[in-house]
Protein backbone atom coordinates (compact mmCIF):
# COMPACT_ATOMS: atom_id res chain seq x y z
CA UNK A 1 0.00 0.00 0.00
CA UNK A 2 1.40 3.56 -1.11
CA UNK A 3 2.31 5.70 2.00
CA UNK A 4 -0.33 7.62 3.32
CA UNK A 5 -0.47 11.26 4.81
CA UNK A 6 -2.22 11.38 7.96
CA UNK A 7 -4.28 14.40 8.58
CA UNK A 8 -6.04 14.92 12.70
CA UNK A 9 -9.89 14.20 11.69
CA UNK A 10 -12.79 13.20 14.56
CA UNK A 11 -14.56 10.06 13.65
CA UNK A 12 -18.16 9.03 15.94
CA UNK A 13 -16.85 5.88 18.67
CA UNK A 14 -19.28 4.79 21.11
CA UNK A 15 -21.54 7.11 19.81
CA UNK A 16 -19.06 10.20 20.75
CA UNK A 17 -16.99 12.31 18.39
CA UNK A 18 -13.20 11.57 19.42
CA UNK A 19 -10.47 13.17 17.64
CA UNK A 20 -8.49 10.37 15.40
CA UNK A 21 -5.67 10.32 12.46
CA UNK A 22 -6.92 9.32 9.02
CA UNK A 23 -4.46 8.41 6.10
CA UNK A 24 -5.85 8.75 2.12
CA UNK A 25 -4.26 6.39 -0.02
CA UNK A 26 -4.74 5.14 -2.92
CA UNK A 27 -7.07 2.20 -2.68
CA UNK A 28 -8.18 2.58 1.20
CA UNK A 29 -8.04 4.94 4.12
CA UNK A 30 -6.51 4.24 7.39
CA UNK A 31 -8.19 5.68 10.34
CA UNK A 32 -5.87 5.33 13.58
CA UNK A 33 -7.21 4.86 17.33
CA UNK A 34 -9.37 4.84 18.72
CA UNK A 35 -10.66 2.89 15.39
CA UNK A 36 -7.38 1.47 14.12
CA UNK A 37 -9.11 -0.01 11.00
CA UNK A 38 -8.34 0.22 7.41
CA UNK A 39 -11.29 0.58 4.80
CA UNK A 40 -10.87 -0.49 1.37
CA UNK A 41 -12.71 1.83 -1.43
CA UNK A 42 -13.83 -1.48 -3.22
CA UNK A 43 -15.63 -2.05 0.31
CA UNK A 44 -17.56 1.24 0.42
CA UNK A 45 -21.23 1.37 -0.77
CA UNK A 46 -22.26 4.70 0.39
CA UNK A 47 -21.76 8.40 0.42
CA UNK A 48 -23.35 10.70 2.31
CA UNK A 49 -21.85 14.29 3.57
CA UNK A 50 -23.60 17.24 5.05
CA UNK A 51 -21.51 20.22 6.16
CA UNK A 52 -17.81 19.01 7.68
CA UNK A 53 -19.13 15.59 7.90
CA UNK A 54 -19.30 12.85 5.52
CA UNK A 55 -20.75 9.20 6.49
CA UNK A 56 -19.40 6.26 4.69
CA UNK A 57 -20.96 2.90 4.86
CA UNK A 58 -18.75 -0.17 3.69
CA UNK A 59 -19.46 -3.98 3.37
CA UNK A 60 -22.20 -5.69 1.50
CA UNK A 61 -25.02 -4.68 3.22
CA UNK A 62 -23.63 -1.16 3.86
CA UNK A 63 -23.25 -2.59 7.66
CA UNK A 64 -20.24 -1.25 8.69
CA UNK A 65 -20.33 3.08 8.85
CA UNK A 66 -18.03 5.14 9.14
CA UNK A 67 -18.94 8.95 10.86
CA UNK A 68 -15.77 11.19 9.31
CA UNK A 69 -15.77 15.32 10.96
CA UNK A 70 -12.78 17.27 9.45
CA UNK A 71 -12.56 20.26 7.52
CA UNK A 72 -13.61 20.89 3.38
CA UNK A 73 -10.32 20.78 2.69
CA UNK A 74 -9.90 17.10 3.83
CA UNK A 75 -13.42 16.11 3.53
CA UNK A 76 -13.21 17.32 -0.28
CA UNK A 77 -10.46 15.07 -1.10
CA UNK A 78 -11.55 12.64 0.94
CA UNK A 79 -15.08 12.50 -1.18
CA UNK A 80 -13.19 12.96 -4.36
CA UNK A 81 -11.43 9.06 -3.36
CA UNK A 82 -14.22 7.54 -2.14
CA UNK A 83 -16.59 9.13 -5.24
CA UNK A 84 -14.16 7.72 -8.01
CA UNK A 85 -12.89 4.65 -6.31
CA UNK A 86 -15.69 3.24 -4.29
CA UNK A 87 -18.36 -0.12 -5.55
CA UNK A 88 -21.03 1.97 -7.69
CA UNK A 89 -22.42 2.40 -11.10
CA UNK A 90 -20.19 5.03 -12.51
CA UNK A 91 -19.69 6.65 -15.37
CA UNK A 92 -17.92 9.89 -17.24
CA UNK A 93 -20.41 12.29 -18.48
CA UNK A 94 -20.74 16.27 -18.05
CA UNK A 95 -23.72 17.62 -15.75
CA UNK A 96 -25.51 20.71 -15.27
CA UNK A 97 -26.60 21.62 -11.39
CA UNK A 98 -28.36 23.20 -10.79
CA UNK A 99 -29.98 24.65 -14.28
CA UNK A 100 -33.22 25.48 -12.94
CA UNK A 101 -34.28 26.38 -9.20
CA UNK A 102 -38.11 26.81 -8.22
CA UNK A 103 -38.92 27.06 -11.81
CA UNK A 104 -36.70 29.81 -12.31
CA UNK A 105 -33.56 29.00 -15.34
CA UNK A 106 -30.66 29.73 -14.11
CA UNK A 107 -28.77 32.39 -15.89
CA UNK A 108 -25.13 31.04 -15.27
CA UNK A 109 -25.57 27.66 -15.42
CA UNK A 110 -23.07 25.54 -17.18
CA UNK A 111 -21.73 21.90 -18.34
CA UNK A 112 -19.41 20.58 -16.27
CA UNK A 113 -17.39 17.78 -17.32
CA UNK A 114 -16.64 15.08 -14.52
CA UNK A 115 -18.13 11.78 -13.43
CA UNK A 116 -20.85 9.93 -11.75
CA UNK A 117 -21.59 7.83 -9.21
CA UNK A 118 -24.48 6.67 -8.63
CA UNK A 119 -24.82 5.31 -4.79
CA UNK A 120 -26.79 3.36 -2.35
CA UNK A 121 -28.65 6.32 -0.83
CA UNK A 122 -27.20 9.23 -3.85
CA UNK A 123 -25.94 10.64 -6.99
CA UNK A 124 -22.48 12.03 -6.52
CA UNK A 125 -21.31 14.22 -9.76
CA UNK A 126 -17.62 15.56 -8.94
CA UNK A 127 -15.72 17.78 -11.31
CA UNK A 128 -12.34 19.56 -10.72
CA UNK A 129 -14.56 22.34 -9.00
CA UNK A 130 -17.86 20.73 -7.61
CA UNK A 131 -18.83 17.74 -5.33
CA UNK A 132 -22.78 17.77 -5.77
CA UNK A 133 -25.28 15.19 -4.01
CA UNK A 134 -28.73 14.50 -4.87
CA UNK A 135 -30.07 11.84 -2.16
CA UNK A 136 -32.26 9.56 -4.19
CA UNK A 137 -34.89 9.74 -1.24
CA UNK A 138 -34.99 13.48 -2.35
CA UNK A 139 -35.81 13.10 -6.47
CA UNK A 140 -38.79 14.11 -7.58
CA UNK A 141 -38.52 12.94 -11.21
CA UNK A 142 -35.99 11.17 -14.20
CA UNK A 143 -36.68 11.70 -17.78
CA UNK A 144 -34.89 10.78 -21.01
CA UNK A 145 -35.43 14.10 -22.87
CA UNK A 146 -33.77 16.24 -25.37
CA UNK A 147 -31.97 19.41 -25.38
CA UNK A 148 -30.34 21.89 -27.54
CA UNK A 149 -26.44 21.94 -26.65
CA UNK A 150 -23.91 24.05 -29.14
CA UNK A 151 -26.77 23.80 -31.83
CA UNK A 152 -27.51 20.24 -31.57
CA UNK A 153 -30.14 18.54 -30.13
CA UNK A 154 -29.03 16.26 -27.63
CA UNK A 155 -30.18 13.68 -25.39
CA UNK A 156 -29.75 14.11 -21.45
CA UNK A 157 -31.10 12.61 -18.12
CA UNK A 158 -32.90 15.78 -16.21
CA UNK A 159 -33.23 15.24 -13.01
CA UNK A 160 -35.73 16.87 -10.68
CA UNK A 161 -34.68 16.77 -7.01
CA UNK A 162 -35.82 18.81 -3.40
CA UNK A 163 -32.85 21.14 -2.09
CA UNK A 164 -34.38 22.07 1.21
CA UNK A 165 -38.15 22.42 -0.11
CA UNK A 166 -36.86 23.87 -3.21
CA UNK A 167 -37.22 22.03 -6.27
CA UNK A 168 -34.28 21.93 -8.49
CA UNK A 169 -33.26 20.43 -12.28
CA UNK A 170 -29.88 19.13 -13.21
CA UNK A 171 -28.83 17.55 -16.40
CA UNK A 172 -26.37 14.84 -17.13
CA UNK A 173 -24.82 14.37 -20.59
CA UNK A 174 -22.99 11.20 -21.93
CA UNK A 175 -23.01 8.80 -24.37
CA UNK A 176 -26.85 7.57 -25.42
CA UNK A 177 -26.48 3.94 -25.01
CA UNK A 178 -24.58 4.87 -21.46
CA UNK A 179 -27.64 7.54 -20.93
CA UNK A 180 -30.29 4.95 -21.44
CA UNK A 181 -28.44 2.53 -18.92
CA UNK A 182 -28.24 5.62 -16.08
CA UNK A 183 -31.59 6.36 -16.83
CA UNK A 184 -32.86 3.11 -16.35
CA UNK A 185 -30.86 2.82 -13.34
CA UNK A 186 -32.06 5.76 -11.70
CA UNK A 187 -35.88 4.82 -12.20
CA UNK A 188 -35.66 2.06 -10.82
CA UNK A 189 -33.41 3.38 -7.63
CA UNK A 190 -35.95 6.06 -7.17
CA UNK A 191 -39.42 4.06 -8.08
CA UNK A 192 -40.56 4.22 -4.21
CA UNK A 193 -41.29 7.77 -4.26
CA UNK A 194 -43.44 7.18 -8.14
CA UNK A 195 -47.32 7.00 -7.92
CA UNK A 196 -49.33 5.25 -10.49
CA UNK A 197 -52.75 6.48 -9.76
CA UNK A 198 -54.38 10.23 -10.25
CA UNK A 199 -55.40 12.83 -8.61
CA UNK A 200 -59.16 14.32 -9.27
CA UNK A 201 -58.57 17.70 -11.08
CA UNK A 202 -59.23 19.83 -7.80
CA UNK A 203 -57.18 17.84 -5.32
CA UNK A 204 -54.38 18.47 -7.95
CA UNK A 205 -55.00 22.60 -8.50
CA UNK A 206 -54.54 22.54 -4.57
CA UNK A 207 -51.20 20.47 -5.35
CA UNK A 208 -49.93 22.81 -7.61
CA UNK A 209 -50.81 26.06 -5.22
CA UNK A 210 -49.27 24.08 -2.22
CA UNK A 211 -45.98 23.35 -5.01
CA UNK A 212 -45.99 26.78 -5.87
CA UNK A 213 -46.07 28.33 -1.91
CA UNK A 214 -49.40 29.16 -1.74
CA UNK A 215 -50.72 28.86 1.87
CA UNK A 216 -54.26 27.35 3.07
CA UNK A 217 -56.03 30.82 3.49
CA UNK A 218 -54.53 31.79 -0.11
CA UNK A 219 -55.96 28.66 -1.73
CA UNK A 220 -58.89 28.64 -0.06
CA UNK A 221 -59.75 31.99 -1.94
CA UNK A 222 -58.47 31.18 -5.40
CA UNK A 223 -60.58 28.18 -5.64
CA UNK A 224 -63.44 29.37 -3.67
CA UNK A 225 -63.31 26.75 -1.36
CA UNK A 226 -64.38 26.27 2.20
CA UNK A 227 -62.21 25.52 5.09
CA UNK A 228 -63.93 22.39 5.39
CA UNK A 229 -63.58 21.31 1.71
CA UNK A 230 -60.16 22.15 1.40
CA UNK A 231 -59.38 20.23 4.59
CA UNK A 232 -60.64 17.43 2.60
CA UNK A 233 -58.36 17.67 0.07
CA UNK A 234 -55.59 18.13 2.38
CA UNK A 235 -56.57 15.18 4.17
CA UNK A 236 -56.68 13.57 0.83
CA UNK A 237 -52.96 14.34 -0.02
CA UNK A 238 -51.77 13.42 2.92
CA UNK A 239 -53.25 9.87 2.77
CA UNK A 240 -51.29 9.54 -0.24
CA UNK A 241 -47.84 10.36 1.06
CA UNK A 242 -47.95 13.58 -1.38
CA UNK A 243 -47.79 15.83 1.91
CA UNK A 244 -47.07 16.49 5.05
CA UNK A 245 -48.21 18.56 7.93
CA UNK A 246 -46.18 21.77 8.94
CA UNK A 247 -48.11 23.12 11.36
CA UNK A 248 -52.25 23.06 12.83
CA UNK A 249 -53.39 26.60 13.02
CA UNK A 250 -56.47 27.01 14.97
CA UNK A 251 -58.89 29.55 13.93
CA UNK A 252 -60.65 30.84 17.20
CA UNK A 253 -63.74 33.09 18.39
CA UNK A 254 -63.82 35.27 21.68
CA UNK A 255 -65.23 34.04 24.85
CA UNK A 256 -67.58 36.42 27.05
CA UNK A 257 -64.50 37.61 28.41
CA UNK A 258 -62.89 38.06 25.70
CA UNK A 259 -65.66 39.74 23.66
CA UNK A 260 -66.04 42.18 27.28
CA UNK A 261 -62.15 43.23 27.05
CA UNK A 262 -62.93 44.07 23.54
CA UNK A 263 -65.95 46.21 24.40
CA UNK A 264 -63.72 47.97 27.04
CA UNK A 265 -61.09 48.75 25.29
CA UNK A 266 -63.16 50.85 22.73
CA UNK A 267 -65.08 51.86 24.67
CA UNK A 268 -62.20 53.56 27.29
CA UNK A 269 -60.79 54.52 23.54
CA UNK A 270 -63.16 56.29 21.87
CA UNK A 271 -63.69 58.28 26.10
CA UNK A 272 -60.01 59.63 25.75
CA UNK B 1 -41.74 47.21 -7.42
CA UNK B 2 -43.17 47.16 -10.48
CA UNK B 3 -46.66 47.40 -12.66
CA UNK B 4 -47.29 43.95 -14.01
CA UNK B 5 -49.27 42.11 -17.02
CA UNK B 6 -50.15 38.96 -17.15
CA UNK B 7 -50.46 36.54 -19.83
CA UNK B 8 -51.47 33.00 -20.05
CA UNK B 9 -54.51 31.08 -21.33
CA UNK B 10 -55.84 29.66 -17.90
CA UNK B 11 -57.08 31.24 -15.60
CA UNK B 12 -55.50 29.29 -13.14
CA UNK B 13 -52.23 30.31 -13.93
CA UNK B 14 -53.25 33.58 -14.36
CA UNK B 15 -54.28 33.67 -10.85
CA UNK B 16 -51.83 31.69 -9.33
CA UNK B 17 -49.32 34.65 -10.74
CA UNK B 18 -51.20 37.32 -9.86
CA UNK B 19 -51.39 36.04 -6.14
CA UNK B 20 -47.50 35.76 -5.81
CA UNK B 21 -46.60 38.71 -7.70
CA UNK B 22 -48.91 40.57 -6.04
CA UNK B 23 -47.82 39.07 -2.54
CA UNK B 24 -44.30 40.58 -3.54
CA UNK B 25 -45.66 43.94 -3.39
CA UNK B 26 -46.29 44.18 -6.99
CA UNK B 27 -48.77 46.11 -9.15
CA UNK B 28 -50.99 43.19 -11.75
CA UNK B 29 -52.30 46.05 -13.82
CA UNK B 30 -53.74 43.64 -16.31
CA UNK B 31 -54.13 40.16 -18.06
CA UNK B 32 -54.24 39.11 -21.60
CA UNK B 33 -55.48 35.15 -22.47
CA UNK B 34 -53.52 35.09 -25.75
CA UNK B 35 -50.98 36.96 -27.57
CA UNK B 36 -52.95 39.39 -29.45
CA UNK B 37 -54.71 40.73 -26.93
CA UNK B 38 -51.36 40.46 -24.99
CA UNK B 39 -49.62 42.83 -27.74
CA UNK B 40 -52.86 45.23 -27.92
CA UNK B 41 -52.60 45.15 -23.92
CA UNK B 42 -49.07 46.15 -23.79
CA UNK B 43 -49.77 49.27 -26.16
CA UNK B 44 -52.29 50.43 -23.79
CA UNK B 45 -50.82 49.59 -20.14
CA UNK B 46 -47.53 50.30 -21.18
CA UNK B 47 -46.37 48.24 -18.04
CA UNK B 48 -42.89 47.65 -16.37
CA UNK B 49 -42.82 44.07 -17.14
CA UNK B 50 -44.98 41.31 -18.93
CA UNK B 51 -44.96 37.57 -17.72
CA UNK B 52 -45.81 35.41 -20.96
CA UNK B 53 -46.91 32.38 -21.80
CA UNK B 54 -45.47 30.50 -24.54
CA UNK B 55 -47.84 27.79 -25.45
CA UNK B 56 -51.49 29.87 -26.40
CA UNK B 57 -54.13 30.04 -28.71
CA UNK B 58 -54.12 32.79 -31.48
CA UNK B 59 -51.10 34.69 -31.37
CA UNK B 60 -48.02 32.57 -29.47
CA UNK B 61 -46.40 34.01 -26.65
CA UNK B 62 -42.87 33.80 -28.81
CA UNK B 63 -44.89 35.86 -31.71
CA UNK B 64 -46.31 38.29 -29.32
CA UNK B 65 -42.90 38.92 -27.59
CA UNK B 66 -41.37 39.38 -30.82
CA UNK B 67 -44.48 41.64 -32.26
CA UNK B 68 -44.14 43.80 -28.16
CA UNK B 69 -40.06 44.33 -28.75
CA UNK B 70 -40.54 45.70 -32.31
CA UNK B 71 -42.52 48.07 -30.89
CA UNK B 72 -40.90 48.81 -27.70
CA UNK B 73 -37.45 47.27 -27.81
CA UNK B 74 -36.50 48.05 -24.19
CA UNK B 75 -40.04 45.84 -23.13
CA UNK B 76 -38.89 43.81 -20.42
CA UNK B 77 -40.91 40.06 -20.83
CA UNK B 78 -40.31 37.28 -18.37
CA UNK B 79 -41.10 33.95 -20.35
CA UNK B 80 -43.58 31.35 -19.23
CA UNK B 81 -43.86 27.41 -20.15
CA UNK B 82 -44.43 23.91 -18.95
CA UNK B 83 -41.75 21.31 -18.52
CA UNK B 84 -40.60 19.64 -21.21
CA UNK B 85 -40.87 22.79 -23.74
CA UNK B 86 -37.16 24.25 -22.55
CA UNK B 87 -36.26 24.06 -25.99
CA UNK B 88 -37.92 27.13 -26.35
CA UNK B 89 -36.05 29.18 -24.45
CA UNK B 90 -32.74 29.57 -26.48
CA UNK B 91 -35.80 31.25 -29.08
CA UNK B 92 -37.14 33.15 -26.84
CA UNK B 93 -33.83 34.94 -25.33
CA UNK B 94 -32.55 35.38 -28.71
CA UNK B 95 -36.20 36.95 -29.13
CA UNK B 96 -35.63 39.20 -26.43
CA UNK B 97 -36.90 37.93 -23.68
CA UNK B 98 -34.85 38.95 -20.51
CA UNK B 99 -35.73 35.69 -18.32
CA UNK B 100 -37.76 32.37 -18.42
CA UNK B 101 -39.62 30.59 -15.95
CA UNK B 102 -40.77 26.45 -16.31
CA UNK B 103 -43.66 25.55 -14.50
CA UNK B 104 -44.63 24.54 -12.50
CA UNK B 105 -43.07 26.90 -10.37
CA UNK B 106 -42.17 28.12 -6.45
CA UNK B 107 -43.11 31.56 -5.45
CA UNK B 108 -39.86 32.80 -3.74
CA UNK B 109 -38.16 32.36 -6.96
CA UNK B 110 -40.57 33.90 -9.35
CA UNK B 111 -40.49 36.87 -7.14
CA UNK B 112 -36.85 36.88 -6.86
CA UNK B 113 -36.68 36.92 -10.77
CA UNK B 114 -38.86 39.36 -11.35
CA UNK B 115 -37.08 41.32 -9.29
CA UNK B 116 -33.92 40.62 -11.05
CA UNK B 117 -35.19 41.42 -14.70
CA UNK B 118 -37.10 44.75 -13.25
CA UNK B 119 -34.04 46.38 -11.42
CA UNK B 120 -31.55 45.04 -14.55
Amino acid sequence: MAIMKSVPIKVEHEGKWVPATMGIGEDRIRIGAPLDCEIPYRSMVDLEAKKNQVTIAAGPEAEEVYRIASVEKVLSVLKKFVITRCSAYRLNAFFMSPAIRGGVLVQDAHWEKGAIAVMKTGIWFISQENQVCIPLEDVTGIELTRREIQEKDLDVVKIDHLIENEVVTSFILCPKTTLQVLYNFLNEATQGSRYEGELDPLTGQVAMLVYSGMDSSSIENMLKLSHKDLDAIYEQLLTTGFAEVIYIRKEIQLTTKGVRYISDAVKSSSNQ
Amino acid sequence: MGRILIVDDTMFMRTLLKNILFSGGHDIVGEAADGAEAVARYQELKPDLVTMDVVMPKVNGIEALKAIKAADPGAKVIMCTAVGQEQMVKLAIRSGARGYIVKPFQAPKVLEEVKNVLSA
